[in-house]
Parts: structure tokens; C-alpha cells; sequence
């Protein structure tokens, strides 16, 4: 080669270098840039596509290398024998039958879609799981795990008890609030009681008389009110409700357990100041976490805190009290916590407060002291337990180790534990779930992701959260199937999770430091893969609409009014709100901002999958129902022409919208 | 060309088919006078033809219908919220008032009232009526539906809910399902399901919406409309079959047991394989092959107003605005307050005599009723009634 060609070359190269390095860096720029938005941080985010692409945004086949095969262990039941514990895999939909003596899994049962609970009968030999997803309930011949029967229940089986005869069985129906009472003979439901808004729990007195029912969400209130979740009491021989009782500023009581003599109850809740401007730290800021205590001989309930001044005990989910009816123990998911209570203090501070030298205990965040004597650190996110029949251990799972701990009753400290399953524990999509369920990013330890969004869904409430109070109040919403459903925030100003997720609130109002890129990372893939829509309860088995939904149908793509004029497309339903997510991404002004809204606030639109089950609507919860949409608050057809139909069309729409499902339908 | 002896043959046959002919008429004529006439069958539609049940209903008819002659009467003064009572109802040892003004309960011989400050959704009940399935009560009002369920009330209006229209005149319950009459169409609802469905002049052979009572039996609801008739719901199709009088509008009853007494129907009830309706013109009765209807006139119906009706066994209760009778079948007996005294008038339509009470109804005006047993509750313009019967009703 010449060398004018070598130099011709060289240059050429040369060129190529310097294009090449401005298209890198313009290439690094942009994607900083991007980056930092997409995040809200300032170059604080590492720059590599594969932490928010590459499977982890939706949940395809490159997910699968970011995660295991997890049983997450749920519930759990003991024998009376104390030979086998069962255990509920809420992920794996398994039934794991662990050998106590041997402390090692010795049967696995694959039951129904996402299981919840398990109970067994008197004399151990059957055990009933609530597939609360597939809307049944196992009767399962243990420990050899052979599936004798399936009885239907209603939507969402979750608690389970027996009646104290063994003839019927009541499974809480969580998704339409309600209590199937089956008959064990006939293997057929024989009524079906209505029992609040979204319950789980259930415990049978002592005396086998009285089934005692909990909520998670509030019975609609008036604006601006605080929430009021039932605890319901059954009478199981005229199997009637019979009583109804409001408890005021709580909401999740997830689970309840009587004293073996019947003389209380206690139930597992959480206090929402979801009133108060989040800017006020003291008096216990934003959540606070406890029990309820129900006094049997007055029907008195008293709602106690478990947390202390300054450290919280986030999400307590089950309480159990040892056979000998000397302690209560709770278990707080959030904080990776046991509380053990000692009931004879309890008793001295009911007493204290019943004589009036206590005041406003509910609030009281130094009360804890007075009854809980031991804190047992545990590990991932403790959920059901169970005590040995002679209450010397304490049984319970740990739902994101895949693990059963085992406390000491005697020593009051953890001994060893019970490996369930072999997944690797430290994979991205779990340690973003642990992150979920976890309050250590919060200011002392106050609340976890969980703790405002249960089962990945939303609590119903809304919070006052803005920086200038009473301004801007902000209905939570949920975060199941979020992919492709951005920006967020009703205002429409988080352009991603990582951004609404970024602990920004946390950082700026407490000072709390943010997550690192890693767990940021983590989290949004564990949101945006994991958590899904259970099946929508309005849809068909066979997926067609019912007349009804297919009348509602063609109203929600309509294009002209009944009268047949011209509805402008910014009106039409499908404009905001196209399938498969039925959100078109863009903020609107539908008439529903308020006067304590910023003015000339428009909203992000909403996706409608699965909205039948996310009460109350609008950005503030100020519509109860769907219905109310457009009776209370579309006076100007502002949010769909909705004025000129009829209660009859109406009524369709709202069939068509509760048939809306997950967006993977629409595809 | 036909032979002599034929036309002979008719001549001496013609006399005879004449006297036949008249006899015919006056054993089978189309006259009825006689309010316990079988019906000739004239109907405007292709209907079920259940000998069984005929035959059944007719063996079911006794002579025992119960004497009421002593009479106890609540008011204002007694704890009601109001002397208008609209509505009442038996549940077990409780007893549902309702009134203008509120919601009595009566239990352990004390009334306590529920109003909208309670949580009801309207002081101006309706109806009621008690969940078989849950022990729920239901409770229409003039604004709205409301649920009592231990103690605890949800409100279903028709703009929080797919509820047809907030006035309600009447509700039932079914299994899990609860129906009700509006001044809008009727409603089903699901309790299990939470879905609504309405049926109204859009999607039902109603003439207006307008509907005002609203009853169940095992395979049918059955829905009072106002100038529709009454309207048969089949639960398993999900079709519809209307009963509207064949004589239309006319204030008349043209062609007697052909039909519905008239379209305005304010009650409908199904007992023991009869379906009675109430109208404003009259009674009827229809064993699901042949209707009877009644009047005033020529019957012991204290009033052709019929406000409301309710069955037991055989026996018809009918609330009247002049007044409370009751019917088997046969036998017909009327409570009247006359000036604060009680007359108790009986007939079986050949015969009649009456009685007199020293107790009596609060009022004429009646606009519900519920029996329980031997005993009856009246819901009166002018205080709610209470009587036990003392024995059948003397031959």
C-alpha cells in the first residue's frame, strides 16, 4: 500500500473516531439524560439499558432468569398431634406437609391458584385450603394429600374455619364480601352472608357459638371522613349476622384469635391518618400499626398500638395466642418482627382503661410497653404462625425465605428453622419484593409499599399527601399490571415507577435516604413483572360479554348521542380510555377537579383494567360507586356524554366496564 | 230434493233443540251474577293449562277463616313515629312498621324507631321484607332502598347503584336476589354478584314503568305494573308473560273472569297455587288456568280500592281504603270501624249476617298487611292494628 493511501486511510479513521466519539457521547448524553428523567435523580442512576429493559418492564420470557420458583409460604395449620405442620405456598399454589420432628417437608400437594389459607379438622386427618383465586376450597385427606372433595364458595376464598360439629364449613369470600357457610355433608353452600368490605380473617369462639368476621377496607363514608372497617359476628346455630361493629380510623385486620377461654379476641389492624396533611411527623405521622381487643363479656373493642415512639412495627398480619392463654404473639410482615404479649399485662392496662386512667389509647404510642415484653427479629416478612399443641414452640412462616421459623416459647427466642424450598432467595424480582414488603426505607420503619398497597392493589383510602395540606388529595391507586399504563401519580407527573417509586417523598419530607440504583431497580422490576390482576368475577368463563356487557359495549365506543348527534372525539369514551389498558397515557380536565384541587388541574387517565374493584373513583374518592361517575359528577358531560342516556344505558356501561379485564385479554 | 219423512223429522227435532238450546243457556249463560263462576276461558294469550293445580286449589278451600273480634291499635302514643303507617311486617318475635315518618321496630312490647338520621334512606317507607336466606331486611322507601343487616344500614339509590329509581313501592326477596317495584321499572338484584338488571317499557312488555308490587313464588316473580296489568317474570328463561284485562281501559268488567279485574294493579300476591292481584277496580284470582275476579258489587269485597293483599293458605287478606276483608274461596268476611265500633260482616253470597266487636281497626284505610298464623298486623292511615284470632269464623 502507498503511503497516500495508509495517510487517506488514517485520516479516514481519524474521522471515523471523532464521529464516532461525538455519537458516543451525544449517545452517553442522551442516555444520561434519559436516565436522570426517567429516574428523577441527578446522574445518580447507573447507565446500563439492561437494569430497565431486558425483562424487566413486562413480564416475558426473559423474566424467568430474574427470578425462582418461590413457594412464599402464606398460612400455616398444626396437627393436633403436633406431628405435621401444614403449610400454605401462596406462589408455588402448593400445600406443603412439614414433618416437625424430622423439620423437613415430607409432602407437597399442588392445590388451587394462589392459596391463602389452610385449617384442619379435629382430628387432623383433613385439611381445607382456600384457593382464593379459583373461587373454592379443598377438602384434603392428610397427610397423605389426596383431594376428596372442591366445594364452591364465592369470590376470593380466603379465612377458613370449621363449626365446632364439623358439619359446615365457613370460608370468608374476600372479592364479594361474604361468608360461605357450606354444608360438609351435602358438599353444598347453604347461604351466603354479606360481612363488610374486603374480609379475610375469622375466628370461631371457644364455645363454638359466635364466628367472628374481619375487614380489610372501609364501608363507604362520607367524604372526608375517617374510615370504619366492620368486625362481624355470626351466630352459627341460626347462622344469621347478628351483629355489626364499627371500628373508627382503622382499616387491614388481616387476621383474629380467642383466648382459650373466650374471654377476648384479639385481631391484627392498622391506623390510617390518612386525613391529616403528611407533613405533620408527630403524634405518629402518617400510619400506625396495633391490635384490636374485643372484650367477650362487654363487646367492648379497644384498639391498642404495637409501635413504640420512635420505631414502627409495619403491617402486623396474624396473631395467635398459645394454648395456655398467656401470650399473644403478632406478626408484623413490614418489620421482620415478632411482638410477644404477655395477656395478664394486657388485662391490667384494659382494666386501666376502662377505669378511665387511660386516655385515648388507640393513640397512645408508648402503650406498647406496658404488654409487649419480648420483640423477635425474624426474616423476610413473617406472615401466618401456629403454636405447638403444648405451646412450647411458635411455628411461623416466613413468607419471603421460604422458610418456617420456630421460636422458643420457654426462652422466648428463635431456634432453628425449616427450609421449604431450594429457590435461590437472592435473585432481583426477589429482593425487589422484599423491598416491597418492607418498611425499612421509611422513616422509622413507619410503613412499607405493602402497607398502602395490599396484595399489590390499593387500600382504598385517600391520603392527604401534598405539600400544601388540604390541597390535592390523592386517592391510592393500584399497581397491578402497570406496564405501559405511565405516567403516574393522578397528576400525570411520574413519567415512570422508578420515579414514583424513587422514595423522593420519603427523602424530601423525612430525609430518608433513597434507595440505591440496585434496589430501585429491584422493586420496579418486581412491580411491573409480579403483580397481577386476579380474574375478573364479571367475566364469563368462556370470556364472551353477557348481553348486558355487550349492550355496555358498544355504548363505551359509541359516537353519537341517542338523538344521533355527533359526539367530538375528545368526548368518547375509547379516546382516553382505548384498550388494552383503557388509558391513553394524556392528563384530561373531565370536570371532576374540586375547589380543594390546584387550579387548572387536569388528571392522568386512568387504566380501567379490573376497575370493578377499586373503590372509591376519581382522584380523590369522592365517587362511592362507578354509578356516581356520571350521576354525581358529570353534570356537563365533560367526562363522556353520559347526560343524554338512559338509566337502562347506564347501567349496561357499568356492566361493560366491570367486565374489563387484564390487558393481556385485549391483545 | 229432501224426502217429507226427513223434513218432518226436523220439524217434530227443531222444538226440542230449541228447549235444549235454552236450557244450555241458562245453566252455562254468559250472565254472571254468581261471583263464585267458573270462568268460560276467554283469554287474549296461549296459557298454561294446569288441571292439577285447578283441582288442587279447589280441594284446599276450607270454611276456616279466622274471626277477628278483639283489637288492639298503636300510635303516636304508643311510640310510633307516625299514625300513617304504610307497611308492615312479621319477623319472628319482631315486628317491621313502617310510616311516613320513619321505621318502627316493635319488639318486647316497645316500639324503637330508625330514620334517615340513622342511616334510612327515606322516612317514607314503602315495604319491607325480611331475607329468608340471611335474615337481611329490606326497606324501600320513597328515596331509595335500604339495607339492614345486624343493625347496620346500606343505602342502594339510583345514582350510587344500578337501581331503576329511588321511589319504591314494594321490594321482595328471592334467594339471593331482591327485587323491587319503582315509579321506574322493576329491579333484580344480585346480593351475591352484585349486579343489577331493570326491566322497564325498554326490555319488558310493560305499557309504562310505572310498577307497584312485586312478589316471588318457586319459579315465577310477579310485577304489579301500573296500567300494564300483571307481569309474569320466569326465572329460569328470564322471559316475560303479561296478564292485562281484556276489557282495557274500561271501567266496566265487560266479559266477568275473563282476565285481570283491571290493568291497574297495585298488588300482586302467590300462595298455595293462586296468584291474586289487586287493582283499584276490583279483585282477581287466577289458579294458572282460569281467572275470577271480584267486586263490590256482587261480591263481599268491602271495596273495590284495593290498596293491598296478602295470602295464607287459602285465604286472601285484602287491605281496601274502606276497609279489611277477608275470602276463601267461599266465604267472605269484612271488618269495618264504624265510628269506633267494630262491624264484622259475613256472606258466602246466598247468605249474610253480621257481628259486632267492641274492638275494632284503626282505620278504614288500609294500605298493608302481614299475617302470621292466626295472628294479623294492619298498617292504617290511622295507626297500626293488631289481632289475634279468636277462632274460624262461625258457619
Amino acid at each position: 500500500m502507498t503511503s497516500k493511501k495508509n495517510i487517506a486511510l488514517y485520516i479516514i479513521l481519524a474521522i471515523m473516531a471523532v464521529v464516532f466519539w461525538f455519537a458516543a457521547q451525544r449517545g452517553h448524553d442522551w442516555s444520561r439524560n434519559h436516565v436522570d428523567y426517567m429516574t428523577a435523580t441527578d446522574n445518580g442512576f447507573p447507565l446500563n439499558c439492561a437494569n430497565c429493559h431486558g425483562g424487566r418492564q413486562v413480564d416475558n420470557f426473559l423474566t424467568q432468569f430474574l427470578t425462582d420458583d418461590y413457594l412464599s409460604p402464606f398460612n400455616v395449620a398444626i396437627s393436633p398431634d403436633g406431628a405435621y405442620l401444614y403449610v400454605v405456598g401462596q406462589e408455588d399454589y402448593s400445600l406443603s406437609v412439614v414433618d416437625l420432628n424430622a423439620q423437613q417437608v415430607v409432602n407437597k400437594i399442588q392445590v388451587g391458584t394462589t392459596p391463602h389459607s389452610v385449617i384442619l379438622n379435629d382430628a387432623g386427618t383433613i385439611a381445607y385450603v382456600s384457593n382464593q383465586w379459583d373461587n373454592n376450597v379443598m377438602e384434603i385427606e392428610v397427610p397423605a394429600g389426596n383431594i376428596v372433595n372442591t366445594y364452591e364458595t364465592g369470590a376470593g376464598p380466603s379465612g377458613l374455619q370449621l363449626s365446632k360439629d364439623q358439619a359446615f364449613l365457613y370460608a370468608v369470600n374476600t372479592f364479594t364480601s361474604d361468608v360461605s357457610i357450606v354444608n360438609l355433608n351435602s358438599g353444598k353452600e347453604v347461604r351466603r352472608l354479606p360481612v363488610g368490605n374486603n374480609p379475610t380473617g375469622a375466628a370461631l369462639s371457644p364455645d363454638g357459638e359466635s364466628l367472628m368476621v374481619l375487614s380489610r377496607r372501609t364501608i363507604p363514608v362520607e367524604y372526608r371522613t375517617p374510615p370504619k372497617v366492620e368486625v362481624m359476628f355470626i351466630n352459627t346455630e341460626r347462622q344469621r349476622l347478628t351483629e355489626r361493629k364499627e371500628i373508627v380510623s382503622a382499616h387491614i385486620m388481616e387476621n383474629v384469635s380467642y383466648s382459650p377461654d373466650g374471654e377476648y379476641a384479639l385481631f391484627t389492624l392498622i391506623r390510617p391518618k390518612n386525613l391529616v396533611p403528611a407533613a405533620q411527623i408527630e403524634n405518629g405521622w402518617m400510619i400506625n400499626h396495633g391490635i384490636g381487643v374485643y372484650e367477650a363479656s362487654t363487646g367492648n373493642i379497644t384498639q391498642l398500638l404495637l409501635d413504640e415512639p420512635n420505631k414502627f412495627y409495619a403491617d402486623p398480619f396474624d396473631v395467635e395466642i398459645s394454648p395456655d392463654g398467656n401470650y399473644a404473639v403478632v406478626s408484623h410482615t413490614g418489620a421482620n418482627f415478632l411482638s410477644v404479649i404477655d395477656m395478664d399485662k394486657l388485662r391490667v392496662v384494659l382494666e386501666e382503661i376502662k377505669n378511665g386512667e387511660i386516655l385515648f389509647p388507640e393513640n397512645d404510642l408508648g402503650i406498647s410497653q406496658r404488654f409487649v415484653i419480648k420483640r423477635i427479629e425474624t426474616g423476610a416478612a413473617p406472615k401466618g404462625m401456629a403454636f405447638s399443641p403444648d405451646g412450647s414452640k411458635l411455628y411461623y412462616a416466613e413468607f419471603l425465605s421460604d422458610k418456617i421459623g420456630i421460636v422458643d416459647m420457654n426462652t422466648l427466642a428463635n431456634g432453628s428453622s425449616i427450609v421449604l424450598s431450594e429457590a435461590n432467595q437472592d435473585t432481583p424480582i426477589r429482593h425487589g419484593q422484599r423491598l416491597f414488603y418492607n418498611a425499612g426505607g421509611t422513616f422509622q420503619l413507619q410503613y412499607s409499599c405493602y402497607t398502602c398497597h395490599p396484595d399489590g392493589h390499593e387500600d382504598g383510602l385517600t391520603y392527604d399527601m401534598a405539600l400544601k395540606p388540604g390541597v390535592d388529595m390523592n386517592n391510592v391507586q393500584t399497581l397491578r399490571e402497570l406496564p405501559k399504563t405511565s405516567p403516574f401519580k393522578w397528576n400525570g407527573h411520574n413519567v415512570s415507577v422508578y420515579m414514583q417509586d424513587g422514595m423522593r417523598f420519603s427523602k424530601f419530607v423525612t430525609r430518608t435516604e433513597s434507595y440505591s440504583p440496585e434496589e430501585l431497580t429491584n422493586l420496579t422490576t418486581y412491580i411491573l413483572t409480579q403483580l397481577k390482576h386476579p380474574p375478573n368475577r364479571f367475566r364469563r368463563s368462556d370470556g364472551e360479554l353477557t348481553e348486558a356487557q355487550e349492550r355496555g359495549r358498544k355504548i363505551f365506543y359509541r359516537t353519537t348521542t341517542n338523538d344521533g348527534r355527533a359526539i367530538p372525539i375528545a368526548n368518547q369514551c375509547v379516546t382516553c380510555h382505548p384498550p388494552p389498558n383503557f388509558t391513553n397515557r394524556e392528563n384530561a380536565d373531565v370536570g371532576t377537579a374540586k375547589k380543594h384541587d390546584s387550579p387548572g388541574m387536569t388528571f392522568d387517565s386512568p387504566n380501567l383494567n379490573n376497575i370493578y374493584e377499586s373503590a372509591p373513583y376519581l382522584h380523590d374518592g369522592s365517587a362511592e360507586t362507578l354509578e356516581e361517575l356520571w350521576t354525581v359528577y358529570n353534570d356537563h358531560d365533560e367526562h363522556g356524554v353520559a347526560n343524554d342516556m338512559t338509566k337502562n344505558q347506564l347501567n349496561d356501561l357499568i356492566e361493560y366496564l366491570k367486565s374489563l379485564e387484564s390487558a393481556s385479554h385485549y391483545k | 230434493m229432501m224426502k217429507s219423512t226427513n223434513r218432518t223429522t226436523y220439524r217434530r227435532a227443531l222444538p226440542a233443540l230449541f228447549a235444549a238450546g235454552i236450557f244450555f243457556v241458562a245453566a252455562f249463560g254468559t250472565g254472571n251474577s254468581d261471583y263464585q263462576k267458573v270462568s268460560n276461558n276467554a283469554v287474549s294469550f296461549e296459557e298454561e293449562v294446569n288441571p292439577a293445580q285447578h283441582t288442587d286449589s279447589a280441594a284446599e278451600t276450607t270454611d276456616e277463616l279466622p274471626l277477628f273480634r278483639e283489637w288492639k291499635n298503636f300510635t303516636v302514643e304508643d311510640g310510633l313515629p307516625s299514625n300513617k303507617v304504610s307497611t308492615v311486617r312479621v319477623d319472628g318475635d319482631r315486628v317491621w312498621v313502617g310510616t311516613d315518618k320513619g321505621l318502627a321496630i316493635f319488639e318486647d312490647g316497645e316500639f324503637s324507631v330508625i330514620t334517615t338520621e340513622d342511616g334510612l334512606s327515606h322516612n317514607y317507607v314503602l315495604g319491607i321484607d325480611i331475607s329468608e336466606l340471611t335474615g337481611e331486611v329490606w326497606i324501600a322507601t320513597m328515596s331509595g332502598l335500604t339495607r339492614w343487616s345486624a343493625g347496620e344500614m346500606t343505602v342502594y339509590t339510583q345514582f350510587n347503584s344500578g337501581l331503576a329509581n329511588d321511589v319504591i313501592y314494594s321490594v321482595v326477596t328471592d334467594e339471593e336476589y331482591v327485587w323491587t317495584a319503582t315509579a321506574a321499572g322493576a329491579s333484580k338484584f344480585n346480593t351475591y354478584t352484585d349486579q343489577w338488571e331493570i326491566f322497564n317499557e325498554q326490555n319488558a312488555p310493560m305499557h309504562e314503568p310505572w310498577t307497584y308490587g312485586v312478589a316471588r313464588s318457586d319459579e315465577k316473580i310477579y310485577i304489579a305494573a301500573w296500567g300494564g296489568g300483571v307481569l309474569e317474570y320466569f326465572k329460569d328463561s328470564g322471559q316475560f308473560r303479561v296478564h292485562k284485562d281484556p276489557d282495557h281501559q274500561m271501567q266496566i268488567d265487560l266479559y266477568p273472569d275473563d282476565g285481570v279485574a283491571h290493568d291497574i294493579t297495585t298488588v300482586t300476591y302467590y300462595e298455595n297455587k293462586t296468584l291474586w292481584v289487586g287493582t283499584y277496580f276490583g279483585l282477581s284470582r287466577y289458579d294458572g288456568a282460569r281467572w275470577n275476579s271480584y267486586y263490590k258489587k256482587d261480591s263481599g269485597l268491602v271495596s273495590d280500592f284495593i290498596n293491598y293483599l296478602k295470602a295464607q293458605g287459602p285465604v286472601v287478606y285484602i287491605c281496601t281504603d274502606s276497609g279489611f276483608s277477608t275470602f276463601n274461596g267461599e266465604r267472605w268476611v269484612t271488618y269495618t270501624n264504624e265510628n269506633g265500633a267494630g262491624k264484622i260482616a259475613v256472606t258466602d253470597g246466598v247468605s249474610s249476617s253480621e257481628m259486632t266487636s267492641a274492638t275494632t281497626l284503626a282505620n278504614n284505610f288500609i294500605w298493608g298487611m302481614d299475617v302470621d298464623g292466626d295472628e294479623i298486623w294492619l298498617a292504617t292511615a290511622n295507626g297500626l292494628s293488631y289481632s289475634k284470632a279468636s277462632g274460624p269464623v262461625p258457619l
